[in-house]
Formats: C-alpha cells, sequence, structure tokens
C-alpha cells in the first residue's frame, strides 16, 4: 500500500516537474535552443502565440524607450501593429521613459509623438522611473503615476507593482510589505528599472536591489518581476520560484550585451529591440516576445506558483 | 557580506515579523549616543529645510496628478526661483554638520569593507553619461541628467529622511537634493572612501 502510495507520488512530482520545468516555454519560431541567441530572419511575420481568452488581462511591456530616435518608433509602430490582432489594454513601463534633457518637446519627441496612435486608442501607459528619468515625472498625465514615485494598481485578478529601484528606502520597502501583505490577487507583478538578475555585461544583476526585494517577494508569494536598464531582452530562469525578465531594448540597444552560457538564462534576445506582451488567464501567464521588426523572439506560458504548491 | 551575499537574519525571528524591519535589524550599524544626538540634530536641520521649501512651494503654480510637460516645466522652473531666492545665503555645511558628516563618513566605512568594494562601488560609481555636476550650494542639478541608484542596504543605514529629499552620490561625494526640483541643498566631499 505504501509502495503504491509512493509511485504515485512520484508520478505526480514527475508530471509536475515536467510541467512546470522552463523547457515547458515554447521555443522562437526559428528553433533555437533554449539559452541561445537568435538572430533576425529576413521577413518579418505576425504570429500570435497568446490565447486571446475573453476575460483575460492582456498588456505590454517596453524598457529603455525614451530615446526618440527612429528605432523607438518602429517598435511603437510594431506594437500598434500587433495590437490590431491582440488588443492590450495597457502598457508597463520599465523606467528610463525619456533619456536627456526632459523639455515639454522631450515629452513630445521621446514619448508622446511615438506612441500617439496607441495613446489615441485610449491604451494606457504606467510608468516606473529609471536611472534617467526626473522624479517629477510622476506628475506626467500620460505616465498614470497619479504624482507617486512607487504605486500599485489592479487589473482583473492581477495586482500591478511599480517601483522606484532608484531609491528604494525604508519608507518604500515599507509600503510595498505592507500592500505586499494584504495582497489577495492571483497574480502579484512588480515591475522597476533595476535588474535583480541579469546576465548583461554592461549592468547584470544588481545585488543591492536583489538583497532587500527578494526576501519580500518571497514571503509575500510575487509571482512576476519586469524590469529594464540592460538594453536586451532576457527571461530568466525562475530564482525561488520567481518568474524575472529583463526587457530594456524599447528604445535603446546594446547589440551582443548577454554573456553567452550565463547560468541565469533562459532566453536571451540582444540582435534588436524588443517589446513583450503578456495575457493572464486564470493560472496561466501567457507571453510573447517581438523583436522591431515583427519577429517572435521568445514565447511561452508560466502557471501560476500557488498552483505549484 | 554586504553586497553579493543574502543579508543575515536573525535566526531566531517569528514567521510575523516583518521582512523590512528584520533586514533593517541585520543592517544597521551600531549608533553611539553622541552619534544618535548627531543624526537628531541633522533630522531637525532636514525637517527646517522641509518647512522652508513647503511654504515657498505654497506659493508657485501647483503640480495636479495628470500634468503637462508644459506644467511640469513651469513648476520646476518656478519653484526653483523661489527657493533659490528664499535660500540665498545658504553654504555647504548648513546640513551635513561635521558631527553628522563624521557619523556617515564611518558608516560608509563599514558599508565599504575591503572585498565588497568592488560590488558597492560599481553602484554607486556607474555612470553611462559624463556630464559633469557642479558641486553648487543652491544651484539645480545639471539637465541633461543621469541618476546613480542609492544602494539600498546603504539607505537603511543613513539618518532616514522626508520624501521631499533625497540623498544621491556624484562620484565621491555625498549631495542632498530636492525631490521635485533637483536644487542641491548641500553635499558632503569625499563621502565615500
Amino acid at each position: 500500500m505504501r509502495r503504491t502510495t509512493a509511485s504515485v507520488l512520484t508520478l505526480f512530482v514527475l508530471i509536475l516537474f515536467s510541467y512546470f520545468n522552463p523547457t515547458y516555454c515554447q521555443n522562437n519560431s526559428n528553433g533555437n535552443a533554449r539559452g541561445s541567441r537568435v538572430s533576425l530572419p529576413a521577413k518579418p511575420t505576425l504570429p500570435l502565440s497568446l490565447p486571446l481568452k475573453e476575460g483575460s488581462v492582456r498588456f505590454a511591456v517596453i524598457g529603455d524607450t525614451g530615446s526618440g530616435t527612429d528605432k523607438q518608433q518602429q517598435v511603437a509602430d510594431t506594437m500598434l501593429q500587433y495590437r490590431a490582432a491582440f488588443p492590450f489594454e495597457f502598457v508597463l513601463m520599465m523606467g528610463d521613459n525619456l533619456y536627456g534633457s526632459e523639455n515639454p518637446d522631450d515629452y513630445r519627441k521621446k514619448f508622446a509623438n511615438v506612441y500617439q496612435k496607441l495613446l489615441d486608442n485610449k491604451v494606457k501607459f504606467y510608468a516606473a522611473l529609471g536611472n534617467h528619468d526626473q522624479p517629477n515625472e510622476r506628475f506626467y498625465e500620460n505616465f498614470n503615476m497619479n504624482g507617486k514615485e512607487y504605486y500599485r494598481f489592479t487589473k482583473g485578478n492581477v495586482a500591478f507593482y511599480a517601483l522606484n529601484s532608484n531609491y528604494m528606502d525604508k519608507k518604500q520597502l515599507k509600503w510595498l510589505e505592507d500592500e505586499l501583505a494584504k495582497d489577495t490577487s492571483a497574480w502579484k507583478v512588480t515591475f522597476f528599472h533595476h535588474p535583480p538578475y541579469s546576465s548583461a555585461r554592461k549592468h547584470g544583476s544588481d545585488k543591492q536591489i536583489r538583497q532587500v526585494l527578494e526576501p519580500l517577494f518571497v514571503r509575500y508569494g510575487v509571482n512576476l518581476v519586469l524590469t529594464g536598464h540592460d538594453h536586451v531582452y532576457e527571461r530568466i530562469k525562475p530564482q525561488k520560484g520567481i518568474y524575472y525578465f529583463v526587457s530594456g531594448a524599447g528604445g535603446q540597444l546594446r547589440p551582443g550585451d548577454v554573456k553567452q552560457g550565463s547560468a541565469l538564462t533562459d532566453k536571451a534576445f540582444d540582435q534588436d529591440m524588443h517589446f513583450m506582451l503578456f495575457e493572464v488567464v486564470g493560472d496561466q501567464l501567457y507571453f510573447q516576445v517581438i523583436s522591431r521588426t515583427g519577429q517572435t523572439v521568445d514565447a511561452g506560458v508560466l502557471p501560476n506558483q500557488k498552483k505549484k504548491k | 557580506m554586504c553586497c553579493s551575499a543574502a543579508i543575515r537574519l536573525p535566526a531566531a525571528v517569528t514567521a510575523q515579523k516583518k521582512v523590512v524591519e528584520q533586514i533593517a535589524e541585520a543592517t544597521q550599524p551600531s549608533i553611539s549616543p553622541a552619534d544618535k544626538e548627531a543624526i537628531k540634530r541633522f533630522e531637525e536641520r532636514v525637517k527646517q529645510y522641509v518647512k522652508l521649501r513647503e511654504s515657498v512651494k505654497a506659493k508657485v503654480p501647483k503640480l495636479s496628478k495628470g500634468s503637462t510637460p508644459e506644467q511640469i516645466a513651469a513648476f520646476e522652473k518656478a519653484s526653483i526661483e523661489a527657493l533659490r531666492a528664499a535660500r540665498a545665503g545658504a553654504r555647504p555645511g548648513d546640513v551635513f554638520k561635521p558631527d553628522v558628516a563624521g557619523f556617515i563618513r564611518t558608516t560608509m566605512k563599514s558599508e565599504f569593507k575591503p572585498g565588497e568594494k568592488k560590488e558597492i562601488r560599481k553602484v554607486v560609481l556607474e555612470k553611462e553619461t559624463n556630464i559633469p555636476v557642479p558641486l553648487k550650494v543652491n544651484y539645480p542639478y545639471p539637465d541633461p541628467k543621469e541618476y546613480v541608484e542609492m544602494p539600498a542596504t546603504l539607505l537603511l543605514k543613513l539618518p532616514q529622511l522626508p520624501k521631499q529629499v533625497k540623498y544621491r552620490y556624484v562620484g565621491h561625494n555625498l549631495i542632498l537634493v530636492d525631490t521635485d526640483n533637483n536644487l542641491i541643498i548641500d553635499y558632503m566631499l569625499d563621502a565615500l572612501p
């Protein structure tokens, strides 16, 4: 009897492992192996790897955008194209929303003009502050920060926490802990600028920020952490059960910056700019990463960690 | 270890105890009675600054939660001008007086222990742009700007500031800036050992 129970348990654990193992995530259309970089094909395509379920929470993610360059505009144009197929409701910004000066013209050139058509379509942008952002961006109407350097909002069964990783002081940490402690949302998503885990050469993992945030994320069941700063895309292998993404190439790029063979990397892309699309359907989180030219460079589905236990 | 390893939390902490409190306790330096007094006086000087800036702020156009870029620019310009006029006589060391500066330097020194310097220096000294920041009290931090991330564990150790004021590193120097307009309130040279 005991042996039977043990066998059933073992089988159950194996099924769970195979289901939750990161390899469950699909590889890109080029068929690149897990952990490898992706090279672009000549022709852009518009394949959608998201289920488009009724009542789901749909959003896009961009990071390190505010350069005001043609390439930032091209990323925005591709986002718009994809929105026709995948009507995302809002966009999370990982910081460095405006590089350089921040005069009224800069707000237009580096943000409003670039995303004008999305704004016209009532897509809301929710910003976090990066190391190039003046704190007064928190008052800007289109960043929806409501005058706060860190804030929370909810959509469906998902709670979003925008944090200011430039200045993670005790006040902010206490606020985060108080909010997380009473949060009963099925999904808890934090987004901020400096990545606790990153395989990029330029900045890499921010161990200072990890040191203070990770214990909170673990204690209070944060599911997903989205960051920028490094101008690449990287899907990190789950750390202490938490999903981490670096998405810092919405308007800047450091080609070849991801360390080959990094133990942290599940998938990386550093050959072009990109944006991300997410869809939360019940206890499943679907994602798709799309390059400036419309190529899908990563996609997959991640289960809610609570269901794992 | 300061930066590359996890903070060692007390073994006997209960599950009920807040994580932030545990982290703060684990990172808190020992503070002498004299330092406690110096910190208290420093916090009082910061409060006086905040009181002044709030009275000045009341006289300039307010920012709403959904402001236009023009409104933000107008607010910054007006608040800088008004605050500079109100603090025309401000001098270096008015806020970072020698007593608290001594405590801060000692705290930095303990934070930047041998073997731990590389990681934290990477955070503090890292810059992407090379715009010089002139250290002048009552002058704004230059635009285009880049802000160095303040290491979180260091922020837990330094005297706590109200939301209107922030610490910031400029090279090896520590400055105190106004959150809303980037005016340099005061600075400390060679704060980083």
